[in-house]
């Protein structure tokens, strides 16, 4: 970069960095403040000097500040502590407004995305243990055929005479071809 | 004056005659003992105990220039802010796609290539393969973006496609990394050839002085004299730079491009 930096410019050349920048949303912050997720340890003339060089963008000021992770894990886990994140916020000499978000996640297919992880939800809890003695719809309605049995307004049949087949396993089968072989 | 004659007469001492006349009045002008001012009753200032900052609210019958009435409202809804002329050339908007975008759609990221090959970059000057680096930086640096935006508004899919494109890139960043090292061990094993043919490396003086001319040394000479150019102005750590004279002679210096 060629134009003249409004500071002192740091003397570490870095030919080959290998560590990401994240740009975040802040619109709580004023446009000319930019907000970054960075690694632990890039400090603040760093900062400054990367956006310089590689964004074309000045900085005035850098305040920085290194969020700790909740602990995670326990109940039969190891108990663990992510790595904590470092954030920088800079202030900058020209305002920067992101572009606004999508109202239409038909791309991203939210739909199907929201399904699969309801699903995946349902599914986990289903293979807890104790999951069926929980409070379930199918807990109400027995209880309410079980009322009406013990109190005689109902006779109990069995299924295939409550489905008016003529014999058991009369029409179990709808192609007879299908039906397996049994031996005599 | 009647105190006068009298002291006279009975032989009074003198300096006493002051205490035996009392003052006529019975005011004596005298100061306090202490030496500290006297306070008011009432200070002058109008805004005694108005406080700011523990929201006292006015004095009573405490005027002011501006009623609060006419005070402006902060407008504290956000659609109603004025907007903010940004610049286009703003360097923040390379986080972003070309279409300057909040989020790229799962089908434009994963409409890539595949990464660039230890053999094509063979071909490459330092300069391009630096580029090729920083492109694909910036790339990475607009993925994890995205990536933490969408994981925010909880968009939807797109995670593999992001992670598929951040691979095919770091699959590019160690093909450069490779033909570097190739690169540097070419040119280590060309000074280890020079030191054996005893070529003075120290900078002081030439390089190399022909001593004998044989027909012989023909087929060495060629070898070892790319190395001593090199030689004069490699240090430390602008040995990277260097390109080894084999790929300087067939290079073309095409364009670096993205991964994409």
């Amino acid at each position: 970069m060629s134009r003249l930096a409004p500071f002192r410019i740091g003397r570490k050349q870095v030919y080959l960095p290998n560590f990401t920048l994240t740009l975040l949303r802040t619109p709580h912050l004023p446009p000319t403040f930019a907000s970054f997720i960075t690694p632990l340890n890039t400090n603040k003339l760093d900062i400054r000097d990367y956006l310089f060089h590689v964004y074309g963008v000045t900085c005035v000021r850098v305040r920085s500040y290194i969020q700790q992770q909740r602990v995670r894990g326990g109940k039969r886990r190891k108990w663990y502590r992510p790595r904590a994140t470092k954030r920088m916020t800079v202030q900058m000499d020209k305002p920067f407004v992101w572009p606004e978000e999508p109202t239409d996640f038909e791309p991203w297919s939210k739909e199907t995305f929201d399904a699969a992880h309801e699903e995946q939800r349902k599914a986990r809890e289903q293979s807890r243990p104790m999951a069926d003695l929980k409070d379930s719809t199918d807990r109400k309605t027995l209880a309410e055929q079980a009322e009406q049995l013990l109190s005689g307004k109902e006779k109990w049949r069995p299924q295939w005479q409550a489905d008016g087949r003529v014999s058991r396993s009369a029409g179990l089968f709808r192609n007879p071809e299908s039906r397996p072989h049994v031996r005599m | 004056m009647q105190c006068l004659s009298a002291t006279r007469t009975s032989t009074f001492p003198t300096f006493l005659i002051p205490g035996l006349c009392p003052p006529k009045s019975s005011k004596v002008p005298s100061l306090p003992f202490s030496t500290t001012a006297q306070r008011l009753k009432r200070d002058k200032s109008r805004n005694r105990g108005v406080s700011a900052i523990h929201a006292t609210g006015l004095r009573r019958r405490q005027t002011l220039h501006v009623k609060k009435e006419d005070l402006p409202t902060p407008v504290l809804d956000r659609t109603k802010h004025s907007k903010i002329q940004i610049d286009p050339d703003h360097g923040l908007w390379q986080f972003f796609n070309d279409k300057r975008s909040a989020l790229t759609s799962p089908d434009e990221d994963h409409a890539h290539g595949r990464a660039w090959t230890v053999e094509e970059l063979r071909h490459k000057s330092w300069e391009d393969l630096h580029r090729l680096w920083w492109v694909c930086v910036k790339e990475r640096n607009r993925l994890a973006t995205e990536a933490y935006e969408r994981r925010r508004l909880n968009a939807g899919y797109g995670d593999y496609e992001s992670q598929e494109r951040e691979r095919t890139i770091k699959f590019t960043q160690r093909a450069i990394k490779h033909t570097l090292t190739e690169r540097w061990y070419a040119w280590d094993a060309a000074r280890q050839v020079a030191v054996e043919e005893g070529l003075d490396l120290s900078g002081n003086g030439p390089v190399w002085t022909p001593q004998n001319f044989e027909e012989d040394d023909a087929e060495s000479e060629e070898i070892i004299e790319e190395p001593e150019e090199r030689q004069t102005d490699a240090v430390g750590e602008e040995t990277l730079k260097e390109v080894p004279p084999e790929a300087d002679s067939t290079q073309h210096r095409p364009q670096p491009a993205a991964t994409g």
